[in-house]
């Protein structure tokens, strides 16, 4: 075999420890080596033309570089043999600079180790293969799963760049979490006022036309990856045209059933047909079918569509579930997060003393689309002469979530403030744990609360030491042996934690969920919009626990990559260097599916055998090494190659 | 088994004169230790020459075989060098050598292979030094050891 030895003296950097000549007559009593040339500098440009003109002039089938680290410039040669006509994985870099010429004082023991590396390399180089790049076509639709801040972000800034966009949300409305915030921390924005320009946007915008807005709707199955997802999306049924109703909300009237409403808390009902909260975009109205006496009793009411003075066919009683096909060449999860269960603290009374409330609920009576038009008032209709907030419900804790969910303290000093203008004469208290105020606004907001005379502040060591009873008028707290406070109403902050379909959603995608259960980054600084697995990106409270200002610039974050890597019609190359399984030797054990860190080996159950997917192989080789009949080959590092190398070290 | 180099196929004698030279393989990651390995040489800390370095991708690449093959061919000592419980390139390869490597200690012994000859560590891409002091222990371990007799 015609095998040429590239050595690079790297100016005076190999050349002054390891003598080129010396090397050369140890590697030619070996045989295999067809010839040995030196360069001042393989990888400067004169270097490069060099190597491209000898392999041209020389047709060799394998060669071997000695030079520096192939970290440094293993794809630059790889380059030259390409521009040369020649398969770049014919090749083996040895790396003589960084671990041989700098780390060894004595050139003769330094050209030892220099020519038994090559002998290694030569031996391996023999079996290299010509692998082939794979290429494969890109789809540039993106879906968007959840139309929180972070989802309409991600969704106006790709739609703007002329992408098709597929946004999913699983309930009637979009916009998250903050549309029913009245007024935000830290400088008491109003939320549906600050995110309707965005909504709008999306809804009815300059480039809203390349987004595809499916409400009521959820992910069932996606199959694929990066470039090609096919996704299965099952949409509920309205039961009213979103695109002609006028969302004046008429037909809510006759209605003849209604329910506790779940937007607020349950403090108020709703009819069978309503919107989620006044306000809610899109601005239609929606049939619950678990109410609505058509589908419970089978009735013929029709009292809602009579109502409409749109005419008929707007409420549209025969409306179906729909399964609806997409193809799209990346994922955006950002599908938030949600609250800790209150109740799992027996000792807080959450569940079974009516007013204590979660801070979620707390804003629902402050909002004035709320079940008390924005008074502030007990289960009893009374104004509370005194409010306890309880931060740190479940953060900070080992045994609930070790972590600080980073917005509950400034949500309990907005509730502070509110509660100035609300109830003025009322007594504040706040028992917390810690107290995590961040960033260049958030101090403003605590430094507010601890200035209003009406607020006490007690640090807790643990929430064990809180009980919460029912007193006359209202609730009283024991606070370890002898403080007791009266509180009329009490508010806890929860932890924020994992939305309750990730689960569900990572297992559908393979992406991995880290040890809260939030999804899991590729790296937790430097790529927090990106998952585990290419083509999907994160965004927002699903990832870790996020404000509005973190979710939404992660969501453009997303958007950032998408654009840079997933283009449409542009092909993505995939390197050649994953494992592959001989079908004829695999006995089906599943080892290699159990092992793969990235899901890319499955088990093709007609055929009985275990098959890798090229694309989600990454070239670890770990199946490889735990196959127990060695069916696995890892492509580039095959046991034979490494076994030739390791004699060839040896000597 | 072979514990000089005098019959190899290169011709290299690689025992010095007078003092046992050990011959040890090294198996690094691409990603961490191997780094870590380029970091020594950028900081040009020297250390034993004794150590053959074979890059994989990851960790979890290596077949127990490969450093029983070390070892049959000649080797004196087996290093192994992953990236630290974490920071896997992916995720979790270095998990599966460390199990791969407590199980394959007992082999080795039961062998009669002394366990300071196979050594398994983590060294990050910036532990330059950690990597050339295991290496200088290693060695210098592996000597007192003397050849590896078959």
């Amino acid at each position: 075999m015609k095998t040429g030895v590239y050595f690079c003296n790297c100016g005076t950097n190999i050349a002054d420890k390891i003598d080129a000549d010396a090397v050369k007559k140890q590697l030619e009593a070996d045989g295999r080596m067809s010839w040995f040339e030196t360069c001042p500098f393989l990888c400067s440009e004169e270097g490069k033309e060099f190597l491209e003109r000898d392999l041209k002039a020389k047709s060799p089938e394998r060669i071997v570089i000695a030079a520096c680290s192939p970290r440094e410039h293993e794809t630059t040669f790889m380059r030259v043999m390409e521009k040369a006509g020649m398969n770049p994985y014919l090749m083996q870099m040895v790396n003589i600079r960084e671990q041989i010429a700098w780390v060894n004082k004595d050139p003769a023991a330094a050209a030892r180790k220099a020519a038994l590396a090559i002998s290694g390399a030569l031996g391996r180089v023999a079996l290299h293969e010509a692998l082939q790049k794979e290429a494969l076509e890109v789809a540039g639709a993106v879906l968007i799963i959840g139309a929180g801040p972070a989802g309409l972000k991600a969704a106006a800034t790709l739609a703007e760049a002329g992408r098709k966009v597929i946004l999913v949300e699983k309930s009637p409305v979009i916009g998250g979490l903050p549309v029913l915030f009245e007024e935000l921390f830290p400088d008491m924005e109003c939320g549906p006022c600050m995110l309707e320009p965005l909504m709008g946007e999306i809804l009815h915008g300059r480039y809203a036309e390349h987004i595809e807005l499916i409400t009521l709707a959820e992910v069932r199955e996606v199959a694929g990856f990066l470039g090609n997802f096919e996704v299965k999306i099952r949409q509920q049924p309205r039961y009213v045209d979103v695109h002609q109703c006028i969302g004046c909300g008429e037909c809510f009237e006759p209605c003849p059933v209604s329910a506790p409403n779940p937007c607020n808390g349950n403090l108020d009902e709703k009819k069978a047909i309503a919107f989620s909260f006044f306000g809610g975009l899109p601005n239609a109205p929606f049939i619950n079918p678990a109410l609505c006496t058509r589908f419970t009793d089978g009735s013929d009411c029709t009292a809602c569509s009579a109502a409409c003075p749109m005419g008929e066919g707007i409420v549209r009683f025969d409306d179906r579930e729909a399964l609806l096909e997409r193809q799209v060449g990346a994922i955006i999860l950002a599908t938030g997060a949600c609250l800790y269960d209150c109740s799992r603290f027996e000792n807080l009374g959450y569940g079974r003393l009516p007013d204590v409330r979660t801070a979620l609920e707390f804003e629902r009576l402050l909002a004035s689309n709320g079940p008390s038009a924005g008074a502030v008032v007990t289960s009893k209709g009374l104004a509370p002469r005194s409010i306890a907030f309880i931060h740190c419900v479940g953060s900070r804790d080992e045994a609930h979530r070790p972590y600080c969910s980073g917005i509950c303290c400034q949500v309990a000093f907005k509730f502070n403030h509110l509660l100035e203008e609300k109830l003025p004469e009322a007594q504040i208290h706040h028992l917390y744990r810690e107290i995590v105020t961040p960033g260049k606004q958030g101090y403003a907001l605590h430094s507010a609360a601890r200035e209003n005379p009406r607020s006490t502040f007690r640090r807790y060591g643990d929430l064990a030491e809180l009980s919460v009873a029912e007193a006359e008028g209202g609730q009283k707290i024991r606070f370890g042996e002898e403080v007791e406070i009266a509180a009329d109403l009490v508010v806890l902050c929860p932890a924020v934690v994992p939305g309750a379909d990730a689960r569900q959603l990572a297992e559908m995608l393979d992406v991995t969920l880290d040890r809260f259960g939030f999804f899991e980054e590729e790296h937790g600084r430097l790529e927090v919009a990106r998952s585990k697995l290419r083509g999907v990106y994160l965004a927002g409270a699903c990832q870790e626990p996020a404000d509005i200002q973190r979710a939404t610039g992660q969501g453009t974050a997303a958007a950032g990559f998408i654009l840079s890597e997933v283009i449409e019609g542009r092909t993505i190359e995939l390197a050649p260097i994953f494992a592959a399984v001989d079908a004829e030797k695999c006995s089906g054990c599943r080892v290699c599916n159990s092992v793969c860190p990235f899901a890319a080996v499955n088990f093709d159950v007609e055929r009985g055998v275990s098959a890798v997917n090229g694309v989600l192989c990454r070239g670890c080789g770990t199946c490889a090494a735990a196959c127990p009949l060695k069916a696995i080959k890892a492509n580039h590092f095959t046991q034979e190659m490494i076994q030739a190398e390791i004699e060839g070290v040896l000597g | 088994m072979k514990n000089t180099a005098n019959n190899s196929p290169t011709g290299t004698e690689i025992a010095f004169p007078g003092e046992f030279e050990p011959r040890i393989v090294g198996f690094l990651c691409n990603w961490c230790s191997y780094a870590g390995a380029d970091k020594a040489g950028m900081s040009q800390i020297p250390y034993p020459p004794n150590v053959q370095i074979l890059r994989v991708m990851c960790t979890g690449r290596i077949e127990p075989q490969f450093i029983l093959k070390a070892f049959e061919r000649g080797a004196d000592g087996v290093l192994v060098l992953a990236c630290h419980p974490g920071d896997c390139h992916y995720k979790e390869g270095n998990l599966r050598a460390a199990q791969r490597q407590a199980m394959l200690s007992r082999v080795l012994e039961q062998m009669g292979i002394a366990r300071q000859r196979c050594r398994f560590d983590y060294v990050s891409a910036g532990e330059g030094e950690k990597f050339a002091r295991i290496v200088t222990e290693m060695v210098a371990g592996v000597k007192q050891c003397g050849p590896l007799k078959p």
